[in-house]
């Protein structure tokens, strides 16, 4: 069981603060109490059953969604609208607190990530966790992130894609 | 005969004449004063040398708060806590201080300063090497002459010192006085000194200027004292693991450092042993003595020091320099090849044995008395390395050096498939995938990890695997007998853009009808391959921008081959023009890049060089669509060099791994005040573009990294013509990737001429929902001299 919540790639650890780990029952009241949440969506999920089930998510919850790297364009194949940024150039904006946000209506309070490169995600989740105080991050991947302030675990993709249609749902 | 006088106000001594014994020196109304001696006929600066000779650290500070404005620091941090000092470890979580007081951002920082100040010194360190080393043999009076077609031979001293070298001997002055500034850089690391993290940041990208001036007298010195070519046209030279004859005795040179491999071909060549023994390299040593001799062959970017030293092929293995595996000695000696380190900075507990006769160092090599030798002469690395060679490489061929296909199937049962192989690789390739394959003796996906160096062989997997598999001499067997045909090209560093190319490219640049200059310069920590370098260059090449490329990029540029079997090497040409594939050969000559961006200023623009380091910046960054990429960038020399690029005003793009460095320089679009200017030739203070939109970018993959780049080459004085034609390849290539038109398209058009004619009337649609207006096209903006507020922005 401790396999599950040490960092994915275990030498991400970055000191005594780790994150929480969550089922999708505590991910789902943490999206419940959030005024304006984020999806941020990768890469590394394209045209997966993973991408569909977190669009769906987001549709769920009405949440607005980032897409990074080059997963615009899958995702517009796909008939779901997002907006791209750089992963760093979201992280940049999620870390200020002026920013107006994705719609406008100021800054999100509750960003969760989904199919960003590990390490990468790793590091922008570093930037919020110590620049943004006014945001929480979740992360729905199949990874433990030891940065966000909450996690799913390290899990095969199986029992990952049941977590997904749990939040879904 | 030369005039020389003495001048007093440099260093005064007054001497007290009593100590001295001679009853002259008595009289009482003498003083001496010593002081510098100065040769009248040396050139003298010029009047016209702007404000920042020599500049010390703090001097340029003022231009990097310019820069740093614009393009804030984004920190992203690697580590919660500082552990430099014994107050430590301290926690910098939730806005807490450490024991010193300082800050998580000052903490990035700092260790960003850190990195810079390494990178620096290990190329400064190795350009003091070799400058030593050539002088001691060719003497400080062996001139610096590039020829016919290179006045500008040191663009970056002349702007940093306003010194125009001679001589080898002229070299010294510049790493003197880069020496004593990275001693004071290097201190503000300390505990309790520097506070702030942008003074930090001022510092670090001092730092990157100091190692841009030391890669600049590096491969000047190595240039003209080893004849290396001068900026003409460069040989192809072979490269690959195929291209390397098993069968001869062979000498693997790994690093960065010429001298040892040019010791070993003079010795060859004086022992007309040219032909009976083979001369190889990996990173960077390897780019450097194909320049020295064309017959020296290329084995590949550092990515492959692993499985070419597992394959057990090299019998004499010659480290000098940065990048080498620290383990290289116990990997070595796992199939008996020999060691001979060769530098100060790397001598593994080996004897020195640089004074020793080489007959008594080859015995005691030859007969296993000693593991490895340290020898701090090329000239005796050259004769121990090859007679080693010639005399252990035939009883060598006989030893098993891999696992055989049978065995790596009976080896990979004992996996217990526990999956940390792949939580501890750095790209979380599926290392366990493969074993398992193995064990039904399917190879395949061994084989794509071996192919394109999608594995690029760390060794990290081997050290967590609980069964001790072999992992990386499984993966190097199956290469070896699946992967044929590993054999490439790479054309040899030209060294520096000429002045006669820079006349003819200067204007089509600056105005834009060249859309840039991109530079994939760096190492090989890539995400995904060492392809995506190549397909990039591919693609901008294809799109009439000039590629410009050194060390690993260069190598694996070379390792990549269209349907019809060509390297881009092969189809492009290596001139400093639109499509045109420059090596400029290692990581020291990548102080070329930069450099011809001066070039640029000066010959094109006639902006004076000496002195003259923030004109010239704020030229080059307004005006010089050049656009730095290091995919794989992964040691501390990158951050020194993307660090010192950005200094001159040029944007960088690293690959994902790149956030590591812990600080990216990102600018905010949205925020239009950071983008205002001062137009000089207006004389009053505009609305800018965000143009380059970023200064030192983090990209997740080669999609959104290509679409980036060509984003960062935009400049805010294209031409209208210049301008369509750059908008056209970001708005192509990003419906290419992204399939739509980027939605950020209305922040670049200026007047409805900007606008590519293919895409008008779908880029004016978005123009019209985002109530775009004309903006006025900025004759001659500045970062600088903003005398004024008033804010002008439409016609």
């Amino acid at each position: 069981m401790d396999e599950r919540v040490i960092p994915w790639q275990p030498t991400v650890i970055a000191g005594p603060k780790q994150a929480l780990l969550v089922t999708p029952e505590t991910a789902e009241m943490m999206i419940q109490k959030a005024k304006r949440p984020l999806l941020v969506i990768g890469p590394l999920i394209n045209d997966s059953p993973a991408q569909t089930l977190s669009t769906k998510i987001a549709e769920k919850w009405d949440i607005p969604m980032v897409s990074t790297g080059d997963a615009f364009k899958s995702l517009s194949e796909a008939d779901v609208q997002s907006r791209a940024y750089g992963l760093v150039e979201i992280v940049n904006l999620l870390k200020d607190p002026d920013w107006e946000g994705l719609k406008g209506d100021g800054q999100h309070d509750l960003v969760l990530f989904v199919g960003v490169l590990y390490y990468m995600g790793s590091q922008g989740l570093s930037t919020l966790k110590h620049f943004a105080p006014h945001i929480k991050t979740l992360t729905i991947c199949r990874f433990f992130h030891s940065n966000a302030d909450a996690s799913f675990p390290n899990m095969n993709e199986g029992e990952w894609l049941k977590y997904l249609e749990k939040l879904a749902k | 005969m030369q005039l020389i006088k003495i001048y007093g106000d440099i260093l005064e001594n007054k001497s007290k004449a009593k100590e001295l014994k001679d009853d002259f020196w008595k009289s009482k109304e003498i003083k001496i004063i010593t002081g510098n001696i100065v040769d009248e006929t040396q050139e003298d600066v010029p009047e016209s040398a702007g404000p920042t000779l020599k500049p010390n650290v703090t001097d340029l500070r003022e231009w990097d708060m310019k820069l740093l404005e614009r393009y804030e620091p984004f920190y992203a941090p690697f580590c919660d806590m500082c552990c430099l000092c014994t107050y430590g470890k301290c926690d910098l979580t939730k806005g807490k201080k450490g024991a010193c007081g300082i800050d998580i951002e000052a903490q990035q920082a700092r260790t960003v300063l850190l990195a810079c100040c390494i990178g620096s010194a290990a190329h400064s360190g190795h350009a003091r090497h070799l400058l030593e080393y050539l002088i001691d043999k060719h003497g400080k009076e062996l001139p610096i002459d590039l020829g016919m077609n290179i006045d500008i031979e040191a663009p970056i001293m002349r702007v940093v010192l306003g010194k125009h070298p001679k001589n080898l001997g002229d070299l010294k002055d510049g790493l003197n006085y880069l020496e004593e500034q990275m001693v004071h850089l290097l201190s503000a690391c300390h505990t309790g000194q520097e506070g702030k993290s942008v003074d930090f940041e001022s510092k670090a990208l001092h730092a990157g200027l100091m190692d841009n001036l030391g890669k600049e007298i590096g491969d000047l010195a190595q240039i003209v004292a080893l004849n290396m070519p001068k900026g003409e046209d460069a040989p192809l030279v072979e490269l690959g693991m195929g291209s390397v004859k098993k069968e001869k005795p062979i000498v693997l040179c790994i690093g960065h450092n010429v001298a040892p491999g040019a010791g070993i071909i003079d010795y060859m060549e004086d022992q007309e042993l040219e032909d009976d023994v083979e001369v190889c390299g990996i990173c960077c040593a390897a780019l450097d003595i194909t320049r020295y001799n064309s017959r020296a062959k290329v084995v590949g970017p550092m990515s492959k020091q692993l499985k070419f030293v597992r394959s057990g092929v090299a019998d004499v293995v010659v480290v000098d320099e940065q990048c080498v595996r620290t383990d290289i000695l116990e990997e070595a000696r796992k199939n008996r090849a020999c060691v001979i380190t060769t530098t100060d900075k790397i001598c593994l507990g080996l004897p020195d044995m640089t004074h020793a006769d080489p007959d008594i160092i080859v015995r005691k090599l030859v007969n296993d008395e000693v593991e490895g030798v340290l020898i701090q002469d090329p000239d005796k690395v050259g004769e121990v390395a090859t007679r080693v060679a010639l005399k252990i490489s035939k009883e060598r061929k006989s030893i098993k050096k891999l696992p055989n296909l049978e065995e790596i199937q009976e080896m990979s049962k004992e996996c217990t498939q526990c999956g940390w192989c792949i939580r501890v690789c750095p790209n979380s390739l599926n290392m366990k995938e493969a074993v398992e394959g193995a064990m039904e003796s399917n190879f395949t996906k061994f084989q794509e990890l071996y192919e394109n160096d999608v594995c690029y062989t760390c060794g990290r997997c081997e050290q967590e695997c609980e069964v001790d598999l072999p992992l990386i001499s499984m993966l190097t067997k199956v290469g070896e007998h699946y992967v044929k045909n590993e054999k490439y090209n790479v054309r040899a560093g030209r060294g520096p853009v000429q002045d006669v190319e820079i006349r003819r490219v200067g204007a089509p640049l600056v105005l834009g009808d060249i859309p840039g200059v991109i530079a994939f310069v760096g190492c090989s920590n890539y995400p995904e391959g060492a392809d995506d370098v190549a397909k990039m260059a591919e693609e901008f090449l294809e799109r009439n921008y000039i590629v410009v490329t050194s060390g690993c990029g260069a190598m694996s540029i070379g390792e990549y081959r269209d349907e019809e079997g060509k390297t881009l090497y092969e189809r492009y040409s290596g001139d400093f023009d639109a499509k045109g594939l420059v090596n400029v050969g290692s990581c020291v000559s990548n102080a070329h890049i930069p450099g011809a961006c001066i070039k640029i200023a000066n010959i094109f623009a006639k902006k004076p060089l000496e002195g003259n380091f923030q004109e010239i910046a704020d030229y080059i960054l307004n005006r010089v669509g050049a656009c730095g990429v290091a995919w794989g960038a992964f040691s501390q020399k990158a951050a020194a060099i993307a660090t010192g690029i950005n200094r001159w005003g040029i944007p960088v793009v690293v690959g994902p791994h790149g956030t590591k460095y812990r600080r990216l320089f990102l600018g905010r679009a949205d925020k239009t005040e950071k983008w205002r200017v001062n137009d000089l030739r207006a004389g009053k203070v505009m609305e800018g573009e965000p143009a380059p939109e970023h200064l030192l970018y983090a990209a997740e993959n080669r999609e959104e990294a290509t679409v980036a780049i060509v984003k960062l080459c935009i400049r805010p004085t294209d031409t209208t013509k210049g301008r369509q034609i750059k908008l056209n390849n970001y708005i192509d290539l990003h419906k290419k990737y992204f399939g739509t038109i980027p939605h950020d398209i209305y922040k670049f058009v200026r007047t409805e001429k900007d606008i590519p004619i293919t895409y008008k009337k779908e880029v004016l649609k978005i123009l019209e929902d985002d109530e775009w207006e004309p903006k006025a096209i900025l004759q001659e903006p500045s970062l600088m001299d903003f005398k004024e507020e008033i804010v002008s922005g439409g016609k």
